[in-house]
């Protein structure tokens, strides 16, 4: 007895696991569960329905009737990434944010394995470090998916010619996929706006459900207070109203007021709800 | 309650080691209206094995999220492994081991890689330790054939030795198991047994909660009763025992003659299957013996009647709701 105890490591002062080992299990974990993978396969999958879907009707006669972005895909495959960015930001991203938020706390605690963390012990504000920086990498790899794909898919259709711009001239290969990486890093901070908001939800709640449902309700009712009028004055402060400045990039020389401002706006979503999970985690019973 | 000192000679001078591995006094916890834990002064002595007795909603798993940090109590002090709590989790849980609620895991990872990324957390792992930790862990509660399948799949038995595996990654100062044989068969729970004797013989203080007798009875040197959310009774487990009504139990063929013999010396007996129960009261068991032998009775066997773990909690608990 004497020897286990002389054995035993010094009762004086705070240990901690090594950062690194800690982000590095996050990501196995959450790169090992079946619905983040799949999720992120069929999101990449979407530029290649778009790219393929618009080019049979092109081929078939039927002019593209939608906007200008559906018009410019044709002949023009640089424009195919950034036009799934947009179109899949508008609600399939923010899900994938809320779905990743909602595993990270709200998950681990129906499981119990939340509780197995803070015993461990992992500290709270290490604990919310830790799972942010989960859901964002989840987020990110998912938003450059799209964009390797759509790219793939728009230079393997149309080629290599270059990116005919919103304004009507064209940018060169280096160019266009600089834009087009500028394009990945402006939709993956808005998603992590909307997936900070998330894991403040899920560290409320136990029900990783509660997180998916007061996120799309959330985006629903962004969506329907932007359509009234008189609410007008609101739309400065709606992360969702200044999404559409995405196709900035398509134009040149690229304004950057409204990227920039969207940038800042998601950055005080981000700030509130990184803010909100702590206060909430700190106190939480595990 | 004073606790005898486990602290070795010159051992202890130096590392000044706490004498009590947890301590709790005034503890007290409120939801809402509903007092789960109240006034609660439990002793959990250094090297000891205590159990934790109660029934189902008596306060004994919310009073270990309490020794553990892992809810804020209403009122009153927790100390753990000498440190107050839960402002000292940093630095007291890496010592301790818990399986707290049942099992918590992953279930579309396997064992082995619900217990890597546990393992991961774990302040005092040492990163190149992990794997082997994992298998030995695995191994020692039986789980190293089913260590590469999905804990989905899973039986109930095979997901609580999974919570016992991460209790035992690492040598602990304090191991606290909550109802730890809940859904084991037997073979399991004589597992879960003799892995306390274990941790008992390494030095490792272990606290066991329980709403079954047996259990605590065959596995703990110290006991604490709990029941609606205060500690009725709690000290060494023997100590405990004795403090019930004692009696004798006397195997012999002639009952009668006995009784006889025993009555007319005022000694308060009564016949049962076998041969005579005798209560000790005002006399001891060496004038029973001497009495029943000049009665020219013959006696096969003399015990002690334990008083048992389950009268003792059936008084105290029936005591406590009249």
């Amino acid at each position: 007895m004497t020897a286990a105890i002389l054995d035993r490591p010094a009762l004086d002062r705070p240990v901690r696991a090594p950062l690194g080992r800690l982000l590095a299990s996050e990501l196995r974990w959450v790169l090992r569960r079946p619905r983040t993978v799949i999720a992120i396969v069929l999101l990449a999958g979407v530029p290649v329905l778009i790219g393929v879907g618009t080019r049979i009707a092109s081929s078939a006669g039927v002019g593209p009737g939608g906007g200008g972005l559906f018009a410019s895909l044709i002949g023009n495959g640089f424009v195919l990434p950034i036009l799934s960015l947009t179109l899949l930001l508008t609600m399939l991203l923010p899900l994938l944010g809320a779905m990743a938020a909602a595993d990270a706390l709200a998950g681990e605690a129906a499981h119990g394995t939340l509780r197995g963390l803070l015993m461990a012990p992992v500290s709270r504000a290490r604990l919310l470090g830790v799972k942010a920086f989960g859901v964002a990498t989840t987020v990110f790899i998912a938003v450059l998916a799209i964009a390797v794909v759509g790219l793939a898919t728009g230079v393997v259709l149309v080629g290599t010619d270059g990116l005919i711009t919103l304004s009507g001239n064209t940018l060169s290969f280096g160019d266009a996929l600089a834009r087009i990486g500028l394009a990945v890093l402006w939709v993956t901070f808005q998603v992590w706006a909307v997936a900070a908001i998330a894991l403040a939800v899920s560290a409320f709640t136990e029900h990783p459900l509660v997180v998916m449902a007061a996120t799309l309700a959330g985006a629903l009712v962004f969506g329907i207070l932007t359509l009234i009028p008189q609410l007008d004055w609101l739309q400065p402060y709606l992360l969702t109203s200044t999404w559409p400045t995405i196709t900035d990039v398509l134009r040149d020389p690229m304004p950057w007021d409204g990227l920039v401002n969207s940038t800042l706006k998601a950055a005080c979503y981000l700030v509130i709800g990184l803010g909100a999970a702590y206060a909430r985690l700190s106190t939480k019973d595990g | 309650m004073t606790s005898t000192s486990l602290v070795e000679p010159g051992v202890g001078a130096a590392l000044a080691a706490p004498t009590l591995a947890a301590r709790t006094r005034g503890l007290r916890k409120t939801y809402g209206s509903t007092i789960a834990v109240d006034q609660v002064d439990l002793d959990v002595p250094d090297g000891a094995v205590l159990g934790m007795l109660g029934p189902n909603g008596s306060g004994k798993t919310t009073t270990i999220r309490m020794l553990l940090g892992l809810v804020q109590p209403t009122a009153g002090e927790v100390e753990l492994l000498g440190h107050p709590m839960p402002s000292g989790a940093q630095i007291t849980l890496p010592h301790v081991g818990a399986l707290v609620e049942g099992p918590g895991f992953h279930p579309f990872l396997s064992g082995r890689e619900n217990l890597r990324r546990v393992a991961s957390a774990e302040p005092l792992m040492a990163s190149s330790a992990i794997a082997s930790s994992v298998t030995d862990a695995l191994e020692r509660v039986g789980l190293a054939d089913a260590a590469d399948r999905r804990y989905r799949g899973y039986s109930l038995g095979m997901k609580q030795r999974l919570g016992l595996a991460a209790v035992l990654l690492l040598p602990r100062r304090l191991v606290v198991l909550d109802e730890p044989t809940n859904g084991l068969d037997p073979a399991g729970t004589r597992e879960i047994r003799r892995v306390i004797a274990e941790l008992h013989a390494a030095g490792t203080t272990v606290l066991v909660s329980s709403h079954l007798l047996a259990e605590i009875e065959a596995t703990c040197t110290h006991v604490a009763v709990l029941h609606k959310g205060s500690v009725v009774a709690q000290g060494e487990l023997a100590e405990l025992l004795e403090a019930g009504a004692p009696a004798l139990l006397v195997s012999t063929p002639d009952v009668e003659a006995s009784l006889d013999a025993l009555r007319d010396n005022g000694i308060a007996a009564r016949s049962t299957e076998d041969g005579l129960f005798v209560e000790l009261i005002g006399t001891t068991a060496p004038q029973v013996v001497r009495v029943l032998v000049e009665a020219g009775a013959g006696v096969h066997e003399v015990r002690r009647r334990r008083t048992g773990l389950e009268d003792l909690f059936a008084q105290l608990t029936e005591g406590e709701a009249e």
